[in-house]
């Protein structure tokens, strides 16, 4: 079995509109592939930077993978919320990237973005904050279905991948 | 003969300087993190550096200098060894308090490579306490700085980014090719030398 180790990091978050950001991600993966360490879900911490503009997470990501097939690459998709001072979650973001497929260091910039409402639901979220969210989280890594979505470009995570590969080689497969 | 099952990362590097706007007189102490698989062979897990003072030019930076010379034995990559750097300062009233936590992996690729990790400090959950703790130095810390090196129970944590920390690491690796694991692309990892490059005939050749 081909086996892929994936350790690293999410460095951070840039380019919302506010500060004291925390972010949700998981792993999702087709069905050959096996989690046989590591946390495949987590959340990270809430950060609310003291003097520059990006919210940095620091969250250390570790997980051993085997393959039987390549179908189905491991995908790792986030969530991205505002804590407020009184405690209220705010969605700020959806997004998601492949692990990298070749073995290495990789500094990934993860676009996002949060659906949009109607006019009036969009002023109402600039009073009083919420908005629409995903009723089926799976949309964000998935692309059936995705034309029935309106959103809205945010900001960027940061995430540094290290990609650790064994055996590919082995099958034959080159990366 | 026994096939050994076992490689070994031998990690030769300094923490080198830091970027904190508002303190001044800051030490740093890091600490190794791993997984159960891993063992320290030789080099120190944990230790502490010298206090030092902000640059009195532009730049504000805190220069430590600080070796980090470790060597690690393995069989299995899970549990990558992280390093924790936590950086303290002496506040107004002469106390030791905590100015941040940063965290990074010992990088997977053998070389060089240079790294800027944020540090962030604990936050008070409300403002009285935030007062009281700035009267009493008694500001909020870790219990066990390795926390931050973990994925799990992060999420109840609220954090104050306040700084920079900068780590250069030089990596080197030993049977990570022979037990299949591959941590450079296939196009970088073969290197192909003309076989007469540097022999002369009868002669000791001169680099």
């Amino acid at each position: 079995m081909a086996e892929i180790h994936v350790i690293g990091q999410i460095v951070g978050a840039t380019g919302f509109p506010e500060h004291s950001l925390f972010c949700k991600w998981g792993i999702h993966t087709g069905g050959a592939w096996k989690i046989l360490a590591g946390l495949r879900e987590g959340q990270t911490q809430v950060d609310n930077p003291q003097n520059h503009q990006a919210a940095y997470f620091s969250h250390p990501i570790d997980i051993h993978f085997a393959t039987k097939g390549l179908q189905g690459w491991p995908k790792i998709h986030f969530q991205v919320w505002h804590q407020d001072s009184f405690g209220r979650n705010e969605l700020y973001g959806y997004g998601f990237c492949h692990v990298p497929t070749s073995p290495g260091i990789h500094n990934i910039e993860c676009p996002t973005w949060r659906p949009c409402g109607t006019f009036r639901e969009q002023v109402s979220q600039s009073f009083l904050g919420g908005g629409p969210q995903l009723k089926n989280p799976d949309m964000i890594y998935s692309g059936a279905d995705r034309y029935q979505l309106r959103t809205i470009a945010m900001g960027k995570i940061h995430l540094q991948l290290g990609i650790i590969l064994r055996n590919f080689d082995k099958y034959g497969i080159e990366c | 003969m026994a096939t050994s099952s076992v490689f070994l990362v031998n990690v030769a590097g300094q923490i080198e300087t830091g970027e904190f706007q508002e303190f001044d007189d800051l030490y740093c102490k890091y600490c190794f993190v791993y997984g159960p698989d891993w063992l320290i062979t030789s080099g120190l897990e944990e230790s502490i550096s010298q206090i030092t003072k902000k640059s009195e030019d532009e730049r504000q930076l805190f220069c430590w200098n600080f070796p980090l010379d470790v060597t690690f034995k393995s069989t299995n990559p899970y549990g990558w060894p992280q390093l924790v750097v936590h950086v303290y300062g002496l506040d107004v009233f002469g106390v030791d308090t905590i100015r941040g936590y940063g965290v990074t992996h010992v990088p997977i690729t053998p070389g060089r490579h240079k790294r800027i990790i944020p540090v962030f400090v604990p936050e008070s959950s409300s403002t009285l306490q935030k007062l009281t703790s700035w009267f009493l130095s008694n500001r909020p810390e870790f219990v066990d700085p390795r926390v931050v090196a973990q994925g799990e129970g992060r999420e109840v944590t609220r954090v104050r980014s306040q700084g920079f920390v900068s780590v250069s690491f030089n990596v080197v690796m030993k049977d990570m090719k022979k037990l299949g694991y591959d941590v450079l692309p296939s196009d970088l990892s073969t290197v192909n030398v003309p076989e007469n490059v540097g022999v002369q005939q009868g002669r000791v050749s001169e680099a």
